[in-house]
């Protein structure tokens, strides 16, 4: 017993000099996952019909959601008749290829419904880690690909995806404008207002109707309307209201109706009744309000200091108001993170270009997302904070674009030509 | 010989009568499980804070020279300096990398801000054509760092062995990781690859020795050894430890 207890001391020192040393490295560069997402294969013929649709969808989700970066097609060096299986699929081809996850989708038609199977697998372990069958109607493959897409971002997120949100928008139809309501890329849209001018829409509480200001009746009113149904007014006392924003509970509306030679903020029940002021500056205007996650404080935009600033006040004691932009001469269109932390705004700098900004609403500290290309007006959180939406001239036109919270990955959704403007996206 | 059995002393070597030794394990027993109870008495008492997983990583960003923006004007997103070129012949003063923790990096490495330049206006065409002097005139007033330091050097002051920096700093340039990890997991990875690098440089072995549970990350972390491989040849005192036992990176995003 002792004999083994000091040879077993001898023998520790020339174990500690067997030891290496250890390096610390940290400082990683964080970039999105590259991801490839090769074409469906359609099992059937009534799925060899949608399969292109669904692709369009889905690769488009992929492309925008910001963690992904999604390859190039024409970069895949795999067989295209690769099976599904993590078994019959060369791992070691994806990987010359760059890709680090790979995601791959089944279509199948069964009697009127499409089936649709997505795969997810990790290219270094050849691991299936994702499995996911989901059912739709046949008339319905972009539902399936925002469904998977969701699914997908979750996966790796752990939060709730944003693809099967909507998006409401205003599109000039000759001297009018009509207001739709889509897929939150603008797709599958149905118009909701047409004839007259039709303005700020936003997107109700359910993201099955849409509240806007119309000019239908000569002033501007408030309506809130369904697709396929008759406009409802919401507020229609004769003065201009405009800019309808729901609190995040849906139970609450506020609004900027004119009086005199300003505007005045009113909040008011989810059908516009027991309506209360809660701006009292009889010769400024105060307008576009957007409500706080909780529901408890509402910034909009406010010309008392002399030029539009974005103002942040709380509903239960509207006195409570507080400035929160100091820079820049031309403060607009402010729309409140649903994480909170965040107000994206339109502003004019002092080249004159319109652009969008963020302000930390704790800190006040403001980030600039976009830069020397072309105007960029009216930003629109996603319902999980992470993507916005807007309107760029960049290319011309006037379209819709997305891209991250941090202004990174820009593209333009894939809606037809025309002149897109005021972009709302809801749940 | 007389035996003196109560005078002399009894040697501790010496084989104790039998009935003590049970009695001695009993007590040591005891000992031990009331110094081991009040140690974790102690620490369920002085239970250090949780990990702040909403803690946001720092951010430290240098000022450069020059006019300071208006502070009522909105801000310009700020370009990246261009990367620095690899210069041919060793430079005798260390010539500093953009620091890859500082953003967005204040000191563009070929042409330094001119002093000189600082109550101009009209910056940009001038300080091209200064900084086209600057380098003919190869001094460089503004780069901190040593007479003999490193072309590859990116801090101020050396630390530790200078073969280790040399890896560390080869590695992180080809260190790229998903951003698709999760905030609150990410403080939480570490993964540990231990490589073996022959006395040429070149990468003989590398394995993950310590998984930090999240795969993406382990591979991130392999590849990024893989691609900085081959490494500069190790030093002398070095060559033969490196061959033998080599290194433990360990990782940290």
């Amino acid at each position: 017993m002792i004999r083994t207890l000091t040879l077993s001391l001898l023998l520790c020192p020339l174990l500690a000099l067997a030891q290496a040393p250890v390096i610390e490295i940290s400082g990683a560069n964080f970039r999105p996952l590259p991801l490839a997402v090769p074409l469906p294969q359609a099992l059937n013929d009534g799925a060899r019909t949608v399969a292109p649709e669904f692709d369009d969808a889905f690769f488009f989700d992929c492309s925008a959601a910001g963690i992904f970066q999604v390859l190039d097609r024409k970069s895949y060096l795999a067989d295209a008749r690769e099976g599904f299986t993590a078994s019959t699929i060369t791992f070691s081809r994806w990987a010359d290829v760059g890709a680090e996850a790979l995601v791959k989708v089944q279509l199948s038609v069964d009697g009127r419904d499409l089936r649709g199977e997505m795969r997810l697998f990790t290219v270094a372990s050849g691991k299936e880690e994702l499995r996911l069958v989901h059912v739709v109607p046949l008339d319905q493959p972009r539902k399936l690909a925002h469904f998977f897409a969701d699914a997908l971002y979750k996966q790796f997120t752990r939060e709730p995806g944003p693809f099967q949100s909507h998006m409401a928008f205003v599109r000039r139809a000759g001297k009018g404008k009509d207001v739709y309501l889509g897929d939150w890329d603008g797709k599958r849209a149905v118009p909701i207002a047409q004839g007259n001018i039709n303005l700020l829409p936003v997107v109700g509480p359910q993201g099955d109707s849409v509240a806007f200001t119309s000019y239908r009746s000569g002033k501007p009113a408030l309506y809130l309307q369904r697709a396929g149904g008759a406009p409802t007014p919401l507020v229609n006392t004769g003065a201009m209201a405009t800019g309808v924003a729901f609190s995040p509970d849906g139970k609450r509306i506020a609004y900027s109706m004119a009086q005199g030679e300003g505007a005045q903020l009113f909040v008011a029940d989810a059908n516009g009744a027991n309506p209360k002021p809660l701006t009292d500056t009889p010769y400024f205007i105060n307008s576009s309000p957007t409500w706080s996650p909780d529901g408890k404080r509402i910034a909009f935009v406010s010309n008392r200091a002399g030029t539009p600033q974005i103002y942040v006040l709380t509903v239960a004691n509207p006195k409570d108001v507080r400035r929160l932009t100091f820079q820049g001469n031309y403060n607009q269109t402010p729309d409140w993170s649903p994480r909170g932390d965040l107000i994206a705004f339109t502003a004019r700098d002092e080249r004159n270009a319109f652009d969008l900004f963020a302000i930390n609403v704790e800190s006040g500290k403001v980030t600039r997302l976009t830069q020397d290309q072309g105007n960029n007006q009216e930003p629109s959180f996603s319902p999980n904070g992470r993507l916005i939406v807007f309107n760029s001239n960049r290319t011309g036109a006037s379209m819709l674009w997305v891209m991250t919270a941090e202004g990174q990955n820009q593209k333009m959704l894939p809606l037809e030509k025309g002149d897109y403007s005021t972009p709302d996206w809801g749940p | 010989m007389t035996t003196l059995a109560s005078a002399a002393p009894v040697s501790l070597l010496a084989r104790r009568s039998e009935a003590t030794f049970p009695k001695f394990l009993f007590w040591s027993a005891v000992v031990h499980a009331v110094i081991f109870s009040l140690a974790v008495v102690y620490a369920k008492l002085h239970e250090e804070a949780a990990i702040d997983l909403d803690q946001k990583p720092i951010k430290a960003t240098l000022v450069r020279q020059g006019t300071p923006r208006d502070e009522k004007l909105l801000p310009r997103i700020e370009q990246p300096p261009p990367p620095p070129v690899e210069q041919k012949a060793p430079e005798p003063v260390a010539v500093p990398e953009p620091p890859r923790t500082v953003a967005p990096a204040p000191v563009p490495a070929p042409a330094p801000p001119k002093t000189k330049q600082a109550g101009e206006k009209k910056a940009d065409p001038r300080q091209t054509l200064m900084g086209a002097f600057d380098k003919l005139s190869k001094t460089k007033p503004d780069t901190t760092g040593a007479a003999d330091g490193d072309p590859h050097g990116d801090s101020a002051v050396a630390e530790g062995e200078a073969y280790y920096a040399r890896l560390r700093s080869q590695i992180t340039r080809f260190y790229d990781v998903s951003d698709t990890i999760p905030d609150a997991e990410r403080i939480r990875l570490v993964a540990q690859v231990a490589v073996v690098i022959s006395p040429a440089g070149q990468l003989d072995r590398a394995r993950l020795a310590k998984s930090s549970g999240n795969d993406l990350f382990d591979s991130a972390v392999m590849q990024a050894v893989k691609r900085a491989a081959p490494f500069a040849p190790p030093p002398t005192h070095l060559r033969d430890a490196l061959s033998k036992y080599g290194v433990v990176l360990q990782f940290r995003p």
